[in-house]
Order: C-alpha cells, then sequence, then structure tokens
C-alpha cells in the first residue's frame, strides 16, 4: 500500500521542492563562481614556478573534484534505484548524468590547455588523464544506455547497473597520481596534514568549488524537474502546471 | 591586484591564451548546458499543453460520432 501510494504523492512533491530551492542555487552558485574566479584570476598572487599559468587552477580543480562528486552521486542514486525500486533515484541519476559529463569535458579540456605551456603537451596517455577520460565515457555511456531504451524503468535499471560498476573507476582516478608514474601532479588540497598552498591562493579555489558545486545543483535541480514533467505528462497537476505557465508568460 | 595594468591582466605573463582559453571553453560549456535545461523545461510545458489539446478534440470527437449514432 505505501509502495503503491509513494510515488504518486512524491513527484509531485519532487517538483515543487525543487522549484523552491532552483533561485537560491542558481543566483547564489553564478554569484559565488563570478567573485571567485575574479578573485582567483586579478588578487590571487603569482605562482613561484608556474607564474600566471597556475590561474587556470580556479577553474581546473572545482570541476575535476565535481566530477568525481557527482560520479558518486549518480551511482549512489542508480544503487537506490536497483535495490528499492524507487523511480524519482533514476530520474535523479539521469539528470545528473549529463552534468557529469559536461564537468568531466571542461576538467579534460581545461588540464589540456594547463598541460600545453607547463608539459609541452595538450595529451598524454598517462594514468590520471586516462582514467579521467574514461570517467567522461563512463557519463556518456549511461546517458546513452539510457536513451537506447523505450521504456523508462528498465532504461533506469540497465543504465543503472553501469553506473554503479563504473564506481571502481573512482578510486583509480584518484590515486593514479600514486600508483604511476605520471605528469600530473599529486594532490594540493585533499591530502593528509595542511594543504600546501598559502591560504591567499587556497580562498578562493576553495569558494570557487563551492560556487561550481552550487551552479551544477541548479543545473541538477531544472533537470529533475524536467525528468518529472516528461514521465508524468498526463497528471493534472502538470496540466494545470503547464496552463499557469502559459498564461504568465501570455502576460509577458 | 596582483596586475598593474588592464593589459598586463589580459596578457596573464605570456600564458594568456591558455588561461583565457580555460576559463572561456569552462563558461561555455556551463552555460550550454545550463540553456538547454532550462529551455527543455519550457518544450516540455508545451508539450503537456499539446497533449491536453489532443486528448480534449479526442474527447469532442468521440461525443459527436456518438450523438450521431442515437439521432
Amino acid at each position: 500500500m505505501w509502495k503503491w501510494l509513494h510515488p504518486y504523492a512524491k513527484t509531485e512533491r519532487t517538483y515543487y521542492l525543487c522549484q523552491s530551492l532552483l533561485p537560491w542555487f542558481s543566483v547564489l552558485g553564478l554569484a559565488v563562481i563570478l567573485f571567485a574566479s575574479f578573485w582567483g584570476l586579478a588578487f590571487a598572487p603569482a605562482d613561484y614556478q608556474q607564474s600566471e599559468a597556475y590561474r587556470i587552477i580556479y577553474v581546473h580543480v572545482p570541476v575535476a573534484v565535481l566530477s568525481k562528486s557527482l560520479y558518486m552521486g549518480m551511482a549512489v542514486a542508480a544503487l537506490i534505484g536497483l535495490v528499492w525500486q524507487v523511480k524519482t533515484c533514476f530520474m535523479a541519476m539521469i539528470a545528473l548524468a549529463p552534468i557529469g559529463a559536461m564537468v568531466t569535458f571542461v576538467s579534460l579540456f581545461t588540464g589540456a590547455a594547463w598541460g600545453k605551456p607547463m608539459w609541452g603537451t595538450w595529451w598524454e596517455w598517462d594514468a590520471r588523464l586516462t582514467s579521467q577520460l574514461i570517467l567522461l565515457f563512463l557519463f556518456l555511456g549511461v546517458i546513452s544506455l539510457y536513451k537506447a531504451f523505450e521504456d523508462k524503468q528498465q532504461a533506469g535499471k540497465a543504465a543503472g547497473v553501469m553506473a554503479v560498476v563504473g564506481v571502481i573507476n573512482l578510486p583509480i582516478i584518484h590515486y593514479s597520481v600514486e600508483w604511476w608514474n605520471t605528469l600530473h601532479q599529486g594532490a594540493t588540497i585533499l591530502k593528509l596534514g595542511k594543504p600546501s598552498m598559502p591560504p591567499e591562493m587556497l580562498w578562493p579555489l576553495l569558494l570557487s568549488i563551492v560556487g561550481w558545486a552550487l551552479v551544477c545543483g541548479a543545473i541538477f535541480l531544472l533537470r529533475m524537474q524536467n525528468e518529472i514533467l516528461q514521465r508524468e505528462v498526463r497528471r493534472p497537476w502538470v496540466v494545470a502546471l503547464a496552463n499557469q505557465s502559459s498564461v504568465s508568460s501570455e502576460g509577458k | 591586484m596582483a596586475f598593474e595594468n588592464f593589459s598586463s591582466f589580459l596578457n596573464m605573463g605570456g600564458y594568456g591564451l591558455y588561461v583565457w582559453l580555460s576559463f572561456g571553453a569552462s563558461a561555455l560549456s556551463l552555460l550550454v548546458l545550463w540553456l538547454d535545461s532550462f529551455f527543455s523545461k519550457r518544450t516540455l510545458l508545451t508539450q503537456v499543453l499539446k497533449e491536453q489539446a489532443r486528448q480534449a478534440r479526442i474527447k469532442a470527437a468521440a461525443e459527436q460520432n456518438s450523438n450521431g449514432e442515437t439521432i
């Protein structure tokens, strides 16, 4: 009985929860990203070894950190969806996948643009870079597997299994700089003891991580709403919502 | 301020191309995904309205049909 009632009550509430959180995440996230990037680009001191080129860190590290956390979030959602058959979890999984793919792509791109002046090459088949590329393919794989099925419940299960299995790649990415000889430098913030960065460089970095996380949260809320709308096209509350929004956009 | 003037800020100690390429590409990717999510929400809501209109048409046609038969 509870299991039968549960999904019916939940999507509408989830939709409006996303709606109420959305402006906070969007505005705050954008403001923090702009502030932190400006701080990092113009005010943080230059690096003694890499001079101004190190400023790429203020976008490279946030997206790289997020690519792993978003994958973890996606895999957890998939696992809950698989074990307890919660369809909202599969929606969360597929809402997260494109964001993770975007963030992973940006981390590879900014890494290439940083590697060219510092290592002398855009790309190297090195452990960290290759495992991060595999992460991108895992995200894309989850998206395309989900799209390959007409029945969305089945699609969620298939893509969910792939997402859960792919978790094995996360420790490989994290420890790749220790296990193999690599061009990529070791961890700077996430390591035992003190971070090897002075505070005037560290603060804008931490802030931009927060900013990127908030904006990714905002995009997630939007995509979650889209998934709900897609599945509930004929529900009365969705029809009422669509009528309401068309009235308000005509008024503008 | 870590730079003396605006042109040295743009120049980034000779690494301007790489720094601005990174930031530009990141901003662009973020914006594309954001706008895509935003506009697909709009498209979905108009689809809901179309579906509703379609259902109404089907219902109206069915009623007309059944009336015609009884008369």
